[in-house]
């Protein structure tokens, strides 16, 4: 598919810039909120009327934008500035509409980031947002890829970001999605209940056609929709067949909800004795474009050969070379994306 | 409440609505002007502007060319709203 240049993440872990991951730190009221660092490469005028997705995308676009141009900017979100949204909702309630500021609308779109980063670095290239909910990223990903068939010397920045909105959360763990006693992202993954820790964060890269320098090679990319974890199995069995070769690390996005375990352990049974299993949600909550940062953290492993303990759940290779990333939302939206050492 | 209490309100509505969080009011001297040079700021705060007055002093920019002298400084935006306030004390009299 393409080669992966450059990479800059906001997330819950030390991962914008001092990357650390060895020590866990610890969700706060069943939140993994990003932790939001000095926006050096931002305009002080922009940054001010911004929310936090429209911060943490602008600023993971902007470190990298710093130092290089490219020829387009791909987004995915799921729900873009949503906390703007439900803000200048409840204005148009609150003042019969009427009185109302343009700011929370127009910062709250979907595409605000992709045309926010476009008009600070004055890029007139393609710029495209994509909104497919738990496959917004992936569908960036496709995207970037069929455009660099047609474009071979271009690179593009791509990238996914969403963040949690009080509101929203409040919504979805009404619908059962969210756990509603307190559970520490330590304890993820123990005990039998439903529901997961509500997550947020930013992940960027640059990617091109272009071996020479890069730090991982996204190989393959596959989606599937089905609620069935037989089928997906299968899907994920013919994608390994289509992609033939030892995988080294399945990184796979359990997330503790006891609904959702089935489909881990259908896909993780087809992985050989060989292969190290290892998860992310703990470390980055889970939200719907959570994959652009297990890319992020797969193009990490492969570049420093090193995963933090607090991500295996059974070790066994000691080289990693081939990354599968495996992730479902909701039992519905499933992806593997299969990543490369270079 | 007297004029520079009112100024001082009005400089944290500012502050407020516009989200401008590396200022103090203190830091907003009562004739440095709003926009470029001065504090700054640029078209969308001067529609925040127009929004904060109708929302927290009930008055109305009508016209947008007016608003350019309104919203100059401190000082002329507390004229506006003397204004606007004793023309809506002598209309409920009559």
């Amino acid at each position: 598919m393409f080669y992966i240049h450059q990479s800059s993440c906001i997330s819950h872990q030390p991962t914008f810039n001092d990357v650390d991951l060895e020590d866990l730190k610890p969700s706060e009221n069943n939140l993994i909120h990003a932790i939001e660092p000095k926006y050096e490469n931002v305009p002080l005028g922009q940054l001010r009327r911004m929310g936090r997705a429209l911060r943490m995308g602008v600023g993971t676009c902007m470190k990298l934008l710093g130092t290089h141009n490219v020829n387009g900017l791909l987004i995915g979100t799921a729900n873009g500035g949503i906390e703007d949204s439900i803000m200048f909702l409840n204005q148009i309630h609150d003042y019969e509409e009427g009185r109302l500021t343009p700011t929370a609308f127009v910062q709250s779109t979907y595409n605000a980031i992709a045309g926010m980063v476009g008009m600070i670095t004055v890029n007139h290239g393609y710029n495209a947002t994509h909104v497919h909910r738990a496959l917004a990223f992936e569908n960036v990903v496709l995207d970037a890829a069929m455009l660099l068939k047609e474009n071979l010397d271009n690179s593009y920045l791509i990238g996914g970001v969403d963040e949690i909105s009080v509101k929203n959360h409040r919504l979805v763990t009404l619908a059962g999605w969210y756990r509603k006693e307190p559970v520490s992202n330590f304890d993820l993954y123990k005990g039998d209940a439903a529901g997961t820790l509500s997550g947020e964060g930013a992940a960027m890269f640059i990617v091109s056609n272009k071996s020479e320098g890069a730090t991982a090679k996204l190989k393959n990319l596959k989606m599937v929709n089905s609620n069935d974890e037989k089928f997906v199995q299968e899907q994920l069995s013919l994608f390994v067949k289509e992609n033939p070769g030892k995988i080294d690390l399945f990184l796979q996005g359990e997330n503790g909800d006891n609904r959702l375990l089935k489909y881990y352990t259908t896909c993780e049974s087809l992985m050989s004795g060989e292969t190290t299993v290892a998860r992310f949600k703990h470390a980055f909550g889970e939200f719907q474009t959570v994959t652009a940062l297990a890319l992020w953290l797969s193009a990490n492993v492969l570049q420093t050969q090193k995963i933090a303990q607090h991500f295996i759940k059974k070790n066994s290779a000691t080289e990693f070379n081939r990354i599968l990333i495996y992730n479902n939302y909701q039992g519905m939206q499933h992806s593997f994306m299969l990543v490369e050492r270079v | 409440m007297d004029r520079e209490q009112e100024k001082l309100q009005l400089k944290q509505h500012i502050i407020k609505y516009l989200n401008l969080l590396h200022v103090t009011p203190e830091e907003i001297t009562d004739d440095m002007p709003m926009f470029r040079e001065g504090l700054g700021l640029d078209s969308i705060d001067s529609i925040e502007m127009v929004v904060m007055m109708e929302r927290e002093y009930g008055l109305k920019i009508e016209n947008p060319k007016d608003g350019r002298d309104i919203l100059q400084t401190i000082n002329s935006m507390m004229d506006f709203i003397e204004k606007g306030r004793a023309a809506k004390a002598a209309e409920e009299k009559a």
